[in-house]
């Protein structure tokens, strides 16, 4: 029975949800059984095989993303309805009546403290006020990006950000705070200005997919031209090499509203002509494109790559 | 309310942003157990003061809420469907239907644990639907549509240069994905919040909305099973 009673428990005992005396007595039994104590040893290596698998943090990329789709849906969600809100709720009016009577003497008590306080300070000349200085949070999350600076000939950087406060904070563009950011501000800033510089220093890490991501999602959704400018000039590289990159340029030259950004992307996919994707747009451009230069120059590119039959 | 539903998930602490209306105070950096209550405890309140202005309209108030959890229901989501696309459709249900409910919100239990349950709920549907589907084990796909393992994605980062290590690892994490399947959605969710979120059990049953000695019979159900398909795969 008693073996039978540890078993059922021993899971509980590995993952720390039992009860003190029922560990206590776990425990006694284990160490005068022998059965029982193999039966806990191979709970714990279960656990310890189990934990192999380790979760996985979701991506600062995906999490921005989420955050920004849930934004544009609460713009237009609507908390309840009109009439649920009318509803008469027994339980909500119970609880508020049964909690009146202390709300206004606590109402009382506050009224008499501040009186006596304040008649207390008048009498009190030329005494201080104390000022209550509160710490900053070093872990506080960041509401925006005020200005980037990277120092001239070295791969450091200065950044100011916002918390509660305004805060700086300075680095290589090796570290992983520096670098993140930079990805904040390369999607989240409300000032293009710094959008430009951290894309412009985010350049420097596309070897880094993260990077690559947050740069591809500028150029597709960024709404000041400069900005995506900057994030194209440095996609163009890995346009051959990076689907994701191709498709977004290719994006680019097909939907963008700037005919400059345009014409950029088309000299930047000149080496990657030959793909199916890029072939198909480039034929679609050359056909019936608005623009004159992009419709002429699609023709040029696509009459330089063989025929195929 | 017990003091196991208001606690936070691994490495929600660390992310915890200035409290808003409330004097700014040290949760402890010295790791003393005051200050940690003290943290815990203002925690609270602020989610309190946050819930209640989320509750008179103000949007800036959720959103807070939102930043305060919404990693934590990202991971947890990201780890039941396996999916960045479903764990992030998940994610947007779980707070729209939050939003749009906070209204009913009575504070019988902390935001925390209401959150929760409304994405443990969300992700259950999920696991239902594709026990059906009856999908690869262990294989999922990003938010481009490419497909890879999150098993093989964790064995890589800590293997460092033992490719032998690696490839047991990259088996072992097979293994577990296939056990991990043949749980019923609920065993799964039991065996997930706390081996790998860490939650208590009594936390885990009002999630769950159950009592905390079922919570700890699935676990005892799971933890059989997971060892029983283990032995067989080896």
């Amino acid at each position: 029975m008693k073996c039978e009673w540890v078993r059922q428990n021993i899971v509980l005992h590995v993952y720390d949800e039992l009860a003190d005396d029922a560990r206590y007595e776990l425990d006694q039994h284990v160490a005068r059984c022998a059965d029982c104590a193999a039966q806990l040893q191979a709970a714990r290596e279960f656990r310890t095989t189990m934990a192999t698998v380790k979760v996985v943090e979701p991506s600062p990329n995906l999490l921005t993303s989420s955050r920004m789709r849930l934004q544009e849906a609460l713009e237009t969600a609507q908390q309840g309805g009109f009439w649920t809100r009318l509803t008469f709720d027994p339980g909500v009016w119970l609880r508020q009546v049964r909690f009146s009577p202390a709300l206004a003497a606590i109402l009382v008590l506050v009224g008499f403290g501040g009186g006596i306080g304040a008649t207390y300070r008048t009498m009190k000349d030329g005494q201080q006020t104390p000022v209550t200085v509160t710490a900053p949070s070093a872990e506080a999350n960041i509401t925006g990006i005020r200005s980037i600076t990277p120092v001239p000939g070295s791969n450091q950087v200065n950044i100011k950000y916002d918390t509660v406060n305004t805060q700086e904070t300075a680095g290589s563009l090796n570290d992983v705070h520096i670098q993140q950011l930079l990805l904040f501000a390369a999607q989240n800033n409300v000032n293009s200005g710094v959008r430009v510089d951290s894309v412009d220093l985010l350049k420097q890490r596309l070897n880094d997919s993260r990077v690559r991501e947050a740069l591809v999602y500028t150029l597709r959704y960024d709404n000041n031209p400069g900005v995506r400018s900057k994030a194209l000039e440095g996609l163009g590289s890995y346009v051959r090499d990076d689907v994701r990159v191709r498709d977004a340029v290719l994006e680019t030259l097909v939907s963008d509203a700037n005919p400059g950004l345009r014409t950029e992307a088309l000299r930047v996919l000149e080496p990657v002509r030959a793909d199916a994707s890029v072939r198909t747009v480039l034929e679609r451009l050359a056909a019936k494109d608005q623009n004159q230069f992009i419709r002429r120059h699609s023709g040029e590119l696509l009459a330089q790559l063989p025929q195929i039959d | 309310m017990p003091a196991e539903s208001c606690a936070l998930p691994w490495g929600e602490r660390e992310r915890q942003r200035g409290l808003r209306n409330a004097p700014a105070v040290s949760a402890g950096n010295d790791g003393s157990r005051q200050g940690h209550m003290a943290g815990e405890s203002l925690n609270r309140i602020d989610d309190t003061v946050l819930v209640r202005e989320a509750q008179r309209g103000d949007r800036a108030a959720f959103e807070d809420l939102v930043r305060r959890y919404d990693q934590a229901v990202l991971r947890l989501a990201l780890r039941l469907t396996g999916s960045e696309h479903e764990a992030q459709d998940i994610y947007q249900e779980a707070f729209l239907k939050a939003y749009r409910n906070v209204g009913n919100f009575r504070f019988e239990c902390s935001f925390y644990t209401w959150i929760y349950r409304i994405v443990t709920n969300l992700c259950l549907d999920h696991l239902r639907r594709k026990k059906v589907r009856k999908e690869e084990a262990g294989v999922v796909t990003n938010a481009d549509g490419e497909e890879f393992s999150v098993i093989d994605h964790a064995a890589d980062e800590r293997s460092g240069a033992n490719p032998e290590r690696d490839l047991l690892r990259r088996e072992l994490g097979s293994q577990i994905g296939k056990a991990l399947e043949l749980l019923t959605p609920r065993e799964r969710m039991v065996f997930e919040l706390k081996h790998y979120h860490g939650l208590k059990l009594r936390t885990v049953g009002e999630m769950l909305n159950t009592t905390e000695e079922t919570a700890k019979n699935t676990l005892f159900r799971a933890t059989q099973k997971l060892r029983g398909t283990l032995a067989e795969l080896r």
